[in-house]
């Protein structure tokens, strides 16, 4: 496996050290107390020694000249020491991926890792990192485990991922609240192994425990906690069994009738506002059914739909293409 | 560390190199009341400037939504903050206010120079305390940041009762439009260790020598108003050039004449006015009563500093908006705010016709005069009596060309009944 690092990602990281005379390497023992701060006589020599590089014309030179530069002084600095300890705790990745490419991220929301695989199956790892982190060590290598477990798992045989989520017969709004129970059961599984292997989860148990339970809180508590436990103590997770807790928690796919969530079968909506089909007048029952020949009181429809068609029904206009 | 004189803290202040003004100094007024936040000037300068690849994040001239917003985040409060951790509690105003030297009163507390004495950064002891933002903080300009401050202590949701109510509105927000201020004490100049970032003498315009700038980034550590930017394909930093082709009159649209910024120019809203200000040789203002921007920050006193306390001595200046509580509002721009909104709010016959020449001409107006026209209306603003005389205010350049001539009630344009909108 090859480990490319973004041009930006590596000058940022060693400007943000020059600047602030810290590595984020710890202090191992006593005697390495000042591991973690940047020598004063090395910031000097880096700026020198950058310095000089801006003389140089030719601007693709001049591009990997800074390049191996700031690539050295990354490793001098042992901010690349995480990543590669960590990435040596996971052969299966080493030996999957032909490239880890490591950029910088600009938000939280942006960071983690990714697997991308072209048309001739090449696998390339993707690690988008903020630089913040790179001056805290030991978050750092947590999170790294964390992101690099995702990319064993999507690696893995045995895991059997697939990118795309195969739920047919969801909705939009249930295809995305399925999307984030994956990313919740997932996570769950990856915590509960990394602290049965005596690493620091990036969330609690607790933590975890209670985003499960926000997350299927239409199950009943027992519920909730058995299937919370078997997923942290999971230690052989499968993309196939995500998808079974995923997908339809509430059994609403195959409901007929009208149930909290559900879809409303004019708006196709989920909806937990579900109207009194029984009392609708006829001119609505007509209405509706010019434009919807199949479907009967029993299916029921949701208070917005209602809305819509008692308007409809009062303006006396033409109903909605 | 040498001695200069900042007449916007009514004091000497400490600053790491001798005083030298320019001939004359690049300021502007900008009139926070009139601002809609529409950016149309935020992407003349991105136009014209920074649409190159590298330039992504550089917004020279960006336009935030006060108190939330900021570009990069929390700029404004995490400076204040490392000035309160230097000198906790003791960054305040006192003195009485006197003309020119003094017209806030005096700045008892540490500013961005003096506090770097005594409170080092992350980094270690600067000329200037400062930090660097991070990524996140320059990721996202004008995100999530519309936010009125609006419920009631302990009532999340909740607005306020009477919340819209004046003099001063419990639920607020208000834009506040930034560029470069080009200070007459300028930190990031101050900072670099590279001496690559000058003020021009002819105009007073804050410059980076780019081929100096080795992009230690100690510029944008030290500016407070953080509007110094890392280019990371040249690996050096840019500012805001306050567009000095146009102020030199070197625009072809200006016949020669100097022009005012692409952001003034464009502003649709009007807020802005530009202008060359002659200066003293202890770098006050040298009295021009008859050039706008006199007129608004020494007479008027309308126009004041963004965050004078910083110590660079900014050359940007704002009318406070006249809806947001005034603890605010003292903090960010001093202690006259009271009388500027209390003298914008019931302006004076002189002031609402200076205040027609807000982004009436590109050109750069030097001096006004003021032809008095009929009383129009008269009316009474919470105790204090409001007249409204049609006036013609006309502006020259600084060569005596004629370059604005306007009157106080705009011209009123029937339409003929045909149109459906027809007034």
């Amino acid at each position: 496996m090859q480990l490319f690092y973004d041009e930006g990602f590596i000058e940022s990281a060693v400007l943000l050290c020059a600047s602030r005379g810290e590595t984020g390497r710890p202090a191992f023992a006593p005697g390495q107390a000042a591991a973690g701060r940047v020598q004063r006589l090395q910031i000097s020599r880096f700026r020198r020694e950058r310095e000089k590089l801006y003389r140089i014309l030719d601007p693709d030179e001049r591009n990997a000249a800074f390049f191996k530069l700031h690539l050295d002084w990354f490793r001098e600095w042992g901010l690349e020491q995480p990543l590669t300890d960590t990435l040596n705790e996971f052969p299966l990745v080493r030996e999957l991926l032909g490239v880890l490419a490591v950029r910088r991220s600009t938000g939280k929301d942006d960071e983690g890792a990714e697997l991308y695989v072209n048309e001739a199956n090449r696998r390339t790892g993707v690690l988008a990192l903020r630089l913040e982190r790179l001056m805290q060590d030991a978050a750092l290598r947590d999170y790294l485990r964390h992101e690099f477990t995702h990319l064993h798992d999507m690696l893995d045989p045995a895991f059997g991922y697939a990118p795309r989520l195969d739920l047919p017969g969801l909705n939009a709004a249930q295809q995305r609240l399925a999307r984030e129970r994956y990313r919740l059961v997932w996570d769950i599984t990856i915590d509960g192994r990394l602290a049965a292997a005596g690493h620091a989860p990036l969330e609690t148990r607790e933590q975890h425990a209670a985003a499960f339970a926000r997350g299927y809180s239409c199950w009943p508590e027992p519920k909730q906690v058995e299937a919370f436990n078997l997923l942290w103590h999971c230690r052989t997770p499968r993309h196939a069994d995500f998808l079974a807790l995923i997908a339809d928690p509430r059994g609403l796919r195959d409901a007929r009738r009208p149930a909290p969530g559900g879809s409303c079968p004019l708006c196709d909506f989920s909806t937990f506002h579900w109207a009194d089909a029984n009392v609708l007048p006829p001119e609505i029952i007509g209405r509706i059914r010019a434009e919807f020949p199949g479907w009967s009181r029993e299916q029921g429809l949701c208070g917005r739909c209602l809305e819509t068609y008692q308007a409809l029904a009062a303006a006396g206009g033409a109903a909605a293409p | 560390m040498s001695n200069v004189f900042n007449w916007q803290l009514g004091r000497e202040m400490e600053y790491p190199y001798a005083a030298a003004y320019p001939d004359q100094q690049f300021a502007f007024v900008f009139n926070t009341n009139r601002c809609i936040g529409c950016q149309t000037c935020t992407m003349a300068c991105k136009s014209t400037w920074t649409f190159s690849k590298g330039q992504e994040y550089m917004w020279w001239n960006n336009v935030e939504t006060k108190p939330y917003g900021g570009y990069p985040q929390h700029w404004d409060i995490k400076t204040l903050d490392l000035l309160e951790q230097a000198n906790p509690g003791g960054q305040r105003w006192g003195g009485a206010p006197t003309d020119l030297k003094a017209p806030y009163g005096k700045f008892n507390g540490k500013t961005i120079f003096e506090a770097a004495r005594t409170f080092l950064g992350p980094g270690g002891p600067n000329r200037a305390v400062g930090y660097l933002p991070t990524d996140e903080e320059w990721a996202a300009p004008n995100r999530y940041e519309d936010h009125p401050v609006s419920s009631e202590a302990g009532e999340k949701g909740r607005y306020f009762k009477g919340g819209e109510l004046l003099p001063e509105h419990k639920t607020w927000f208000f834009y506040l439009a930034r560029i470069c201020n080009h200070c007459t004490y300028p930190a990031c100049l101050a900072a670099c260790p590279r001496n690559a970032i000058y003020k021009r003498p002819e105009d007073g315009i804050v410059l980076i020598d780019q081929e100096r700038c080795r992009g230690y980034r100690k510029c944008m550590e030290a500016c407070p108003y953080k509007k110094t930017y890392y280019r990371g394909t040249t690996r050096t930093s840019e500012k805001c050039i306050a567009c000095y082709p146009r102020v030199e009159g070197k625009d072809p649209a200006g016949a020669g004449q100097p022009m005012v910024t692409r952001c003034m120019a464009s502003c649709i809203g009007q807020i802005r006015l530009q202008g060359l200000i002659q200066l003293n040789a202890d770098g006050t203002w040298r009295a021009a009563r008859h050039n706008p921007l006199f007129y608004l920050v020494h007479v008027a006193k309308v126009a004041l500093p963004l965050y004078p306390q910083f110590g660079t001595e900014p050359n940007g200046y704002y009318i406070p908006p006249r809806w947001v509580p005034r603890p605010y509002l003292r903090q960010m721009f001093g202690p006259a705010v009271d009388e500027a909104i209390e003298n914008y709010s019931v302006p004076d016959r002189e002031l609402l016709a200076v205040l027609q020449l807000f982004g009436k001409d590109p050109r750069i107006c030097d001096r006004y005069e003021i032809k008095e026209g009929p009383k129009v209306f008269e009316t009474e603003v919470r105790g204090r009596k409001l007249a409204l005389y049609n006036d013609t205010i006309i502006g020259y350049a600084k060569d005596g060309t004629k370059i604005i001539e306007t009157t106080v009630e705009e011209p009123l344009h029937l339409r003929p009944q045909k149109h459906a909108n027809s007034i």
